[in-house]
């Protein structure tokens, strides 16, 4: 047989269930537009029965727990992604600024090895016209700054590119501070009985942030994560991070360390991976190209320049300042080693109207100088390497970024806060705590109507 | 199942697009390119690179070639009056193998035929823009110089060397002819002839074999001058064919490169359609749920 006050419990144990549950709709409807929130749903579990005699009566509801709705497979391929965005991202605009340089314009390479040998067979026309061989120093001195301008964009990107991996860094360390921070709260609170909730949501976004700037392995552990790089680099071990620091290394360059290991070349994704692989792939590869042209064209012209006499019917002497043994920093360093127009050397013999030294020179425009190729087919694969390059990585970028927005759309359809669909629990609860109530009036009336029972009228 | 009850990132990235699709239509537009840097079409950039540098080479040989043209008519119209100057040494000449002269008239032939010798040393030292075009390569130097001890009268201090220079890209063509080949070639040395005239006239002795011998010389330099001929017909038929290169060149560059205008303006219109379209559902996407509908 039961009782009043049980029903009254029973009845109580409603209002408190459904106000309970009334908190996570409000959770809910206060953190719509919070990023990386997953709504919070209650979970009323009936609480155990009593059995009194041949009856069973029920105790009433209890609200177990508030759940937070996500999908861990659907987060970490969104990580997964994030971090290829975030390569595809910095490497794109790292290779869209160096495209500039090899854009054709009025003061381009191209142009201007097409003016150095149109300099040249003007001169195969009068060589002993000293305007004539005062236009090739000219072009000459033009050619020399074209390259030394291009060298030095590049250079200048990868200082920037370098300066980017310092400050990268020091995100990512800030990032894994905070995220073992939020693995210890976690913890905390679900040693306490409780469970992590918006403390995941949270350190979940945080490690989103942290994939879009350096390639990260997810690894559940125990109560805790573990972060590490995809190359096993520990960053985040439960309560502890493991910060990344930068060295100077033999080109002047940052190498980024975790202790005392390099590990530059093993980060491979992230913003930091695009950093690295253009500072230490993309652009270095275009420098050596650049060098290639331009110690290609300095020696082969200084090999003819040699072989001829000038006008004073002297052997001639290097055109250009012979570039570097190996060629590396040719192109920075190229310049042209004559001033007096009459040592150029046009001619085979020492007469100082013979043109046929002139006339070697200029053939060199279509001989195989550079590599196997002739200078300006050499240059237009180089414009085409670097336009491929920006192009290719270009589709990727556009593919991921796809990608990625239909990953946060399913993400949000499993863990999105629809306001429709609060909107309704609110009004269910609602209702539910209103009847609730009534239940507890009439049990209020039953119990007068007991206690007054015996009351005498008189 | 689920929706995703937040539609408004995808709208704002598809507007993104419209608005990125808007900035590359203008571009093609107000440049008239449609390669304004590599990655827009990388393999027609780096064969736009090599049709700039093919057209430079053409703008160069043309360059050359106007230059040539000069000095080669130059020196064409020069032979031409040197072979004026020989026809008349002929008539005087013949003149004066005539027995009716004595000495103070073959005196007067001769003085005239001094006067001759100079005009021919004049214009076979004839210099074009600093060059002295019949030294060979020694063009620095006036050719021909008189010299009393020498049997012709002259001494040629040029030397034999011709120059060539490229005009096309498989296109040499030689640019001189040395004195020494033209008036002093062995056998056919016209200040040999002339002053072997003057001798004759001098002595009065074997006079018209003085004058057969100009007259060699005089067809002899007729000949010669065919080569200017020839070169210059050459020259002109290379113009005509660069010039057709030039155009088909700059044809070339703009079929790479080059923006289609009227379908270039269509794309830019209709991605301005889009992004207005994109633009309305935006604001028409209210955020209408069932909160506005409780009446609260």
């Amino acid at each position: 047989m039961s009782s009043l006050n049980a029903s009254l419990a029973t009845a109580l144990s409603g209002l408190q269930a459904e106000q309970g549950a009334l908190e996570a709709t409000t959770n809910n409807v206060a953190n719509a537009n919070t990023p990386g929130y997953s709504r919070e749903v209650p979970v009323l579990e009936t609480s155990d029965p009593v059995t009194i005699g041949s009856l069973t009566f029920g105790t009433g509801v209890t609200l177990e727990s508030i759940e937070s709705i996500r999908d861990p497979i659907l987060e970490s391929q969104i990580q997964q992604e994030t971090q290829t965005q975030g390569q595809l991202n910095s490497l794109v605009s790292a290779l869209q600024q160096t495209q500039t340089t090899f854009s054709s314009t009025t003061g381009d390479i191209g142009t201007a090895i097409s003016n150095f040998f149109s300099s040249i067979n003007q001169l195969a026309t009068s060589p002993a016209d000293l305007s004539l061989r005062q236009g090739v120093l000219t072009a000459a001195d033009n050619l020399a700054s074209a390259f030394n301008a291009a060298a030095n964009n590049l250079t200048e990107q990868r200082t920037n590119l370098d300066d980017s991996v310092e400050q990268t860094v020091g995100q990512i360390n800030q990032l894994t501070g905070q995220i073992a921070q939020l693995n210890g709260q976690i913890n905390q609170a679900e040693n306490a009985g409780g469970t992590g909730g918006t403390l995941i949501d949270q350190r979940t976004e945080l490690i989103d942030q942290l994939s879009s700037l350096v390639d990260v392995s997810v690894i559940p552990t125990g109560n805790t994560l573990t972060l590490t790089t995809a190359a096993g680099t520990a960053l985040v071990a439960g309560q502890q991070s493991f910060q990344l620091s930068t060295q100077t290394n033999s080109s002047g360059e940052q190498d980024v360390y975790s202790g005392s290991t390099d590990i530059t070349s093993t980060i491979v994704s992230g913003q930091l991976g695009g950093i690295l692989q253009a500072r230490d792939q993309q652009i270095p590869s275009l420098q050596n190209q650049l060098d290639t042209l331009a110690a290609g064209l300095a020696n082969a012209v200084n090999g003819v320049q040699t072989a001829g006499y000038d006008l004073n019917g002297a052997q001639g002497t290097d055109l250009f300042a012979p570039p570097p043994g190996g060629g590396a920093g040719a192109a920075a360093s190229m310049s042209v080693a004559i001033t007096d127009p009459s040592l150029i050397a046009a001619s085979s013999d020492g007469t100082s109207g013979d043109n046929s030294n002139a006339n070697a020179m200029y053939a060199l425009s279509n001989q195989a100088i550079v590599d196997g190729q002739s200078p300006s087919d050499y240059y237009s694969g180089i414009v085409f390497n670097v336009g491929n390059a920006v192009s290719n990585a270009t589709a990727e970028q556009s593919a991921s970024n796809l990608m990625l927005q239909q990953l946060d759309d399913q993400r949000s359809a499993v863990s999105g806060v629809s306001l429709n669909e609060e909107a309704a629990n609110m009004i269910q609860y609602q209702q539910a705590y209103a009847a609730s109530a009534q239940v507890i009036t009439a049990i209020n009336d039953m119990m007068y109507d007991v206690i007054n029972m015996t009351t005498l009228t008189t | 199942m689920r929706v995703n009850p937040n539609p408004l990132p995808d709208l704002l990235s598809a507007l993104e697009q419209t608005q990125q699709q808007i900035n590359t239509d203008e571009q093609q537009v107000a440049s008239g390119q449609s390669v304004n840097v590599p990655s827009d079409n990388p393999a027609n950039a780096a064969m736009l690179v090599q049709n700039a540098n093919q057209t430079a080479e053409t703008d160069q040989y043309l360059r050359s070639i106007g230059s040539i043209q000069g000095e080669m008519q130059n020196a064409d119209s020069t032979l031409s009056s040197v072979v004026t100057v020989l026809q008349r040494a002929i008539s005087l000449g013949t003149e004066g193998a005539n027995g009716t002269n004595n000495v103070s008239d073959r005196q007067a032939i001769a003085n005239e035929l001094e006067g001759i010798q100079s005009q021919l040393v004049g214009l076979a030292n004839l210099s074009y823009q600093g060059n002295y075009v019949f030294a060979g390569t020694a063009t620095q130097t006036a050719p021909y110089v008189l010299d009393a001890n020498s049997p012709s009268g002259v001494d040629y201090v040029g030397n034999s060397e011709t120059n060539q220079i490229a005009v096309g890209d498989n296109l040499n063509v030689q640019t001189n002819l040395p004195g020494s080949e033209l008036f002093s070639n062995s056998g056919n040395d016209v200040f040999q002839a002339i002053q072997d005239l003057i001798t004759s006239l001098q002595s009065g002795t074997n006079i018209s074999g003085a004058v057969g011998e100009v007259s060699s010389a005089y067809n002899y330099i007729n000949t010669q001058r065919v080569f200017y001929g020839n070169a210059i017909d050459q020259l002109n038929t290379q113009q005509t064919y660069l010039n057709s290169e030039t155009t088909q060149l700059a044809q070339q560059q703009t079929n790479l490169g080059g923006t289609n205008l009227p379908q270039a303006i269509t794309n830019l219109e209709s991605s301005e359609t889009a992004d207005q379209a994109t633009l309305e559902v935006i604001s028409q996407t209210q955020q209408n749920n069932l909160f506005s509908y409780l009446g609260r």
